[in-house]
């Protein structure tokens, strides 16, 4: 297999026009942490974002910070939060899901990833905190989307595109990213025992009341039974948890913690986890520690369900009782990871009939490549959008050079 | 007029009677409009400088004939222009001579309320502040507030991806939109997202966000609300240098505070303002602040504190802070008055929208008065201070020769500073056609084709809106077409590892 470690953008549209002209796919990576995500890929061309690794510009006053796209996630991290800055969307380090080294992974896969932590349901997802940036199409040339500043309709937003597209539309090699003070404190109410119903009912009246929620997330007994680490310690054994995070300057969390608990005691009593703790706490739900990859349920394959969130219980419930499996619930039932035990489809015709009938959808973040190749990995979409989402795909890669397949299978994916 | 439209299709134009016929049987009794009189309404938006009759107006009352009417038209090769309430500033719904105006305005039901997953769900017509009323009885609200938000529709804040003195902390439209149903040129009715916080595939709910009207029309919508805040409070803080008036406003924001509005008049428009509507506001100053901090009270008193201990770090000259919600509401008159109150003071004005990276201020403002002199006309300035967003209100009067022509060449000029110290040509209301030709000041040709070329994946035939947002028309096989001349030999000079 060919690797080119490109250096620069021109060295990027060199490497996209030779693979459109010799007909010769790529596969895009930073850090490749998310190689065994999507559709298995038949390329034998990579192209190596992470020597584009230069912080070019942060200016925390204007609250942004425009990096090229192979810079690490880790370093970035740090230099905003020396600033005590942070990226709102909270997105997750999936070292632990997916067994990748903990430091590792690039602020361009992170963006193409478009995954989003706990705090989604106040601070929405990667593509409302990306501002702009600069990528090569599939026709090999180099072209600017959005801008630099916070508050821009200039043109299309196809940085919304690029968010969440696996790296199937542009190869980005700059971003702009929004940044945001870092919280001066949090709190988490704990709610003990509660069965999913019950919990998403809470965490639903927890949302939906005017203490800004910024964390809501359930954990059932039988998902916490088999781990370790800082859920396992606050968990009796088969105790199932509830956790609501509030986050803002220290007078207001503490007192929209007192108001919270005061709003749901019909629900039980409440403990109340304070700072540290309380971040160790959104970090475990945040990267899905439950399932992790050197855990007991390390063979199960692990789907991502996205759901309207007041149905995510009821749903959850089923699905447990019905496959076998455990899960844990995010964003105030909206998120569902589920760990199911393994099957030839991993579950995922069952899963996958059940998840259309509540509008929502399911993709397979875990799963062996012989999984991955014999089934739909994201979500099949219907025919219209389907075709529609092709259409999009053609505007920016006609020859289907950027990581051909990745997205969905068949052979003009 | 200074921006040429494209030139009318004369055998469509030929064809009108029978294609005013057809659009009946789509759409019957008053839905379709084809008297001159009767049409005069729809000439322009809010971009009143821009006039031009449509072919024929027609007001459909249900997606299928919206689909049908796409479809008839997208099978004739007929254009279409959709329109919402017709409030756009940027002449995004002016109408073509040789194109059908889809009015969205009976568009007007709200088809449900869903507190538990708190989404609410519209058709395109309903306007920005009917939702907001709808479900304010339970304590929530829809967070984006464009100020024509008693006007304005739902399905034009989608194509425009509005913005309001809330976006600052709680996002544009697009942060706030979960769902819709939208029908292409071909008439094929499409549903993308609902009421989860995230879609699957790419992100179309993003980028028909914003898109002008040139994708698709939007149908129904469904959007996120919010609960309401516990309380709110405002400071009115008054500054004798606007240098001093911007660095309060970078300093709150690295202090960690992110206000519920942020917002500044200059001298000009503090005195129109306070003329209009008596708001008390201080008339010694050369830059008012107007802050609002909004959720639970101890937060909101501490920060305030903070705020005021801030302002005086910076040298601001009078402080007020709202001690009831009358007050507040009485600070913020005049802002919400500003572009009538600038009315009464100039036959006419200019209403300008760039965005800067908000440290460029004092520079901007500086070289908007001297553009001011150079071209003889006066300017007032709101703006969004806390995202950089800019409304410099140029005023002149349109009876004097020559002076509409100057007044539009200013604007011309603001945008290209606003673009030159790194900012962009609009930050809320879009491109249409006043700022179409100005895209290349940001744009490439590359950039701008492959902007065009997602259109293509959309209205393949460009009849949707064509002539707005990009200074070119291009057709879809030509944008299509791959220029290729590298080498034959994989990856040539591309060192490997
Ligand atoms: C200490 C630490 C903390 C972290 N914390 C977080 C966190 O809080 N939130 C978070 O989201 N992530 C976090 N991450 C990283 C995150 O989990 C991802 O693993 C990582 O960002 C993926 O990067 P990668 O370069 O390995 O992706 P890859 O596996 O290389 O790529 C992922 C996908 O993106 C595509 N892609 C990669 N680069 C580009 C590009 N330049 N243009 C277009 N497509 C591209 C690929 O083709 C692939 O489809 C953290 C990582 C570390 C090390
Ligand atoms: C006094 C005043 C104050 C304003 N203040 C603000 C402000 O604070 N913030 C701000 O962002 N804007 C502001 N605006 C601009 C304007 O109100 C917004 O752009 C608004 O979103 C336009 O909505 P509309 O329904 O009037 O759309 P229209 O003007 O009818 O149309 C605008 C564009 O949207 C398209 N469109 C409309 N409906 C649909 C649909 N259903 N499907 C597809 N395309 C459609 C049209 O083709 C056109 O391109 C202001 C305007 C005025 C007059």
């Amino acid at each position: 297999m060919d690797t080119l470690k490109v250096r620069d953008a021109q060295e990027v549209e060199d490497a996209v026009r030779a693979a459109i002209a010799n007909e010769q796919p790529l596969e895009i990576i930073g850090h490749g942490t998310k190689r065994r995500v999507g559709q298995p890929m038949a390329t034998n061309a990579v192209l190596d974002l992470s020597a584009l690794n230069a912080v070019v510009a942060y200016e925390p006053n204007e609250l942004i910070i425009t990096v090229q796209a192979g810079a690490p996630v880790a370093d970035v991290l740090s230099l905003i939060d020396s600033k005590n800055q942070q990226f709102a969307f909270e997105p997750m380090n999936t070292s632990l899901l997916l067994g990748t080294v903990e430091t590792e992974g690039t602020i361009g896969g992170m963006i193409a990833a478009g995954l989003a932590g706990p705090r989604r349901i106040k601070s929405g997802g990667a593509r409302d905190h990306l501002l702009g940036a600069h990528a090569v199409s599939g026709f090999g040339e180099s072209f600017k989307a959005g801008g630099k500043v916070v508050k821009n309709v200039t043109g299309y937003d196809l940085c919304k595109l690029l968010a969440g597209s696996w790296g199937t539309l542009a190869v980005m090699t700059e971003v702009t990213l929004k940044v945001t003070p870092r919280p001066e404190s949090e709190r988490t109410l704990v709610l003990r025992g509660l069965d999913d119903v019950t919990a998403n009912r809470a965490m639903t009246q927890a949302v939906g009341s005017p203490y800004d929620v910024s964390g809501a997330a359930h954990l059932p007994g039988s998902a916490l039974r088999t781990t370790g680490g800082a859920l396992a310690e606050l968990a009796q054994p088969d105790q199932a948890l509830t956790l609501l995070r509030l986050e803002g300057i220290t007078s207001s969390a503490s007192h929209r913690a007192q108001s919270l608990r005061e709003a749901l005691k019909s629900f039980g009593a409440t403990e109340l986890i304070e700072d540290e703790d309380s971040a160790a706490l959104w970090r475990a739900v945040r990267d899905v520690e439950p399932f992790a990859a050197s855990g007991p349920r390390a063979l199960w394959p692990v789907w991502r369900i996205v759901c309207p969130p007041a149905s995510g219980g009821a749903f959850g419930q089923a699905l447990q009782r019905e496959s076998g499996g455990e899960v844990i619930y995010d964003w105030g039932g909206g998120l569902i990871w589920a760990a199911l035990p393994p099957a030839a489809d991993a579950q995922a015709r069952a899963l996958r009939q059940r998840v259309d009938k509540i509008d929502g959808h399911a993709s397979l973040i875990r799963g062996s490549d012989e999984v991955r190749a014999s089934i739909d990995v994201f979500h099949p979409q219907p025919g219209g959008l389907a075709a529609l989402g092709q259409r999009v795909k053609s505007s920016f890669d006609p020859r289907n050079v950027l990581n051909r397949g990745r997205l969905s299978r068949g052979p003009a994916a | 007029m200074t921006i040429l439209m494209p030139e009318p299709d004369q055998a469509v134009l030929a064809r009108r009677d029978e294609i005013v016929a057809s659009l009946r049987r789509i759409v019957p009794g008053e839905g379709v409009i084809s008297s001159a009189a009767e049409m005069k309404p729809y000439e322009s938006d809010g971009l009143m400088a821009y006039r031009q009759p449509p072919m024929v107006v027609v007001l459909p009352s249900t997606t299928k004939q919206v689909s049908e009417v796409l479809r008839y038209c997208y099978q004739h090769g007929i254009k279409v222009v959709p329109r919402g309430s017709g409030t756009s500033l940027s002449g995004g719904a002016l109408p073509l001579a040789d194109a059908v105006l889809l009015g969205l305005g009976k568009f007007k039901r709200i088809r449900e309320i869903d507190f538990d997953n708190r989404a609410v769900v519209v058709e395109p017509g309903v306007t920005n502040l009917a939702i907001s009323q709808a479900v304010d009885h339970m304590g929530f609200y829809y967070a984006p507030d464009p100020s024509s938000q008693i006007a304005c529709s739902i399905g034009g804040n989608i194509a425009e991806n509005s913005g309001g003195v809330h976006c600052l902390k709680y996002g544009m439209t697009t942060n706030n939109v979960l769902g819709c149903e939208i029908v292409l040129m071909t008439g094929e009715i499409l549903r993308i997202g609902g009421k989860c916080a995230e879609n699957a595939g790419y992100d179309l709910m993003g980028v028909i966000t914003g898109s002008e009207g040139l994708l698709g029309v939007i149908t129904e919508v469904t959007v996120r609300i919010l609960r309401k805040p516990e309380t709110a409070r405002a400071l009115m803080v008054g500054f004798t240098d606007v240098e001093a008036a911007g660095k309060c406003v970078a300093d709150v924001i690295s202090a960690g505070i992110i206000p519920g509005g942020m917002e500044m008049m200059d001298r000009p428009a503090i005195h129109a303002a306070e003329a209009f509507v008596h708001a008390g506001y201080p008339l010694d100053v050369e830059a008012l602040l107007i802050i609002e901090l909004d959720g639970p009270q101890v937060e909101v008193d501490e920060l305030i504190q903070r705020v005021e201990a801030i302002a005086l770090g910076c040298g601001s000259t009078t402080c007020q802070i709202s001690t009831s919600e009358q007050e507040r509401l009485l600070f913020w008159s005049g802002r919400k008055a500003a572009f009538p109150a600038v009315g009464r003071i100039s036959p006419d004005y200019l209403c300008m929208d760039g965005t800067i990276p908000r440290a460029q201020l004092p520079l901007v403002l500086r070289r908007m008065t001297q553009m001011s002199e150079k071209y003889g006309l006066r300017v007032a300035n709101v703006f969004h201070a806390g995202d950089g967003n800019l409304h410099p209100l140029i005023l002149y009067d349109a009876n004097k020769p020559g002076e509409q022509d100057r007044a539009e060449a200013f604007g011309a000029d603001i945008l290209r500073l606003c673009v030159e110290v790194g900012g962009v040509l609009t930050g809320e209301h879009g491109v249409g056609i006043e700022k179409r030709d100005l895209m290349p000041e940001m744009f490439s040709d590359i950039d701008l084709n492959q902007q065009q070329r997602l259109k293509c994946a959309f209205d393949s035939e460009g009849l949707l809106n064509p002539g707005k947002v990009f200074p070119t028309l291009h057709r879809c096989a030509e944008l299509g077409r791959m220029h290729v001349h590298g080498g034959k030999l994989p990856f040539p000079d591309i060192p490997r590892f």
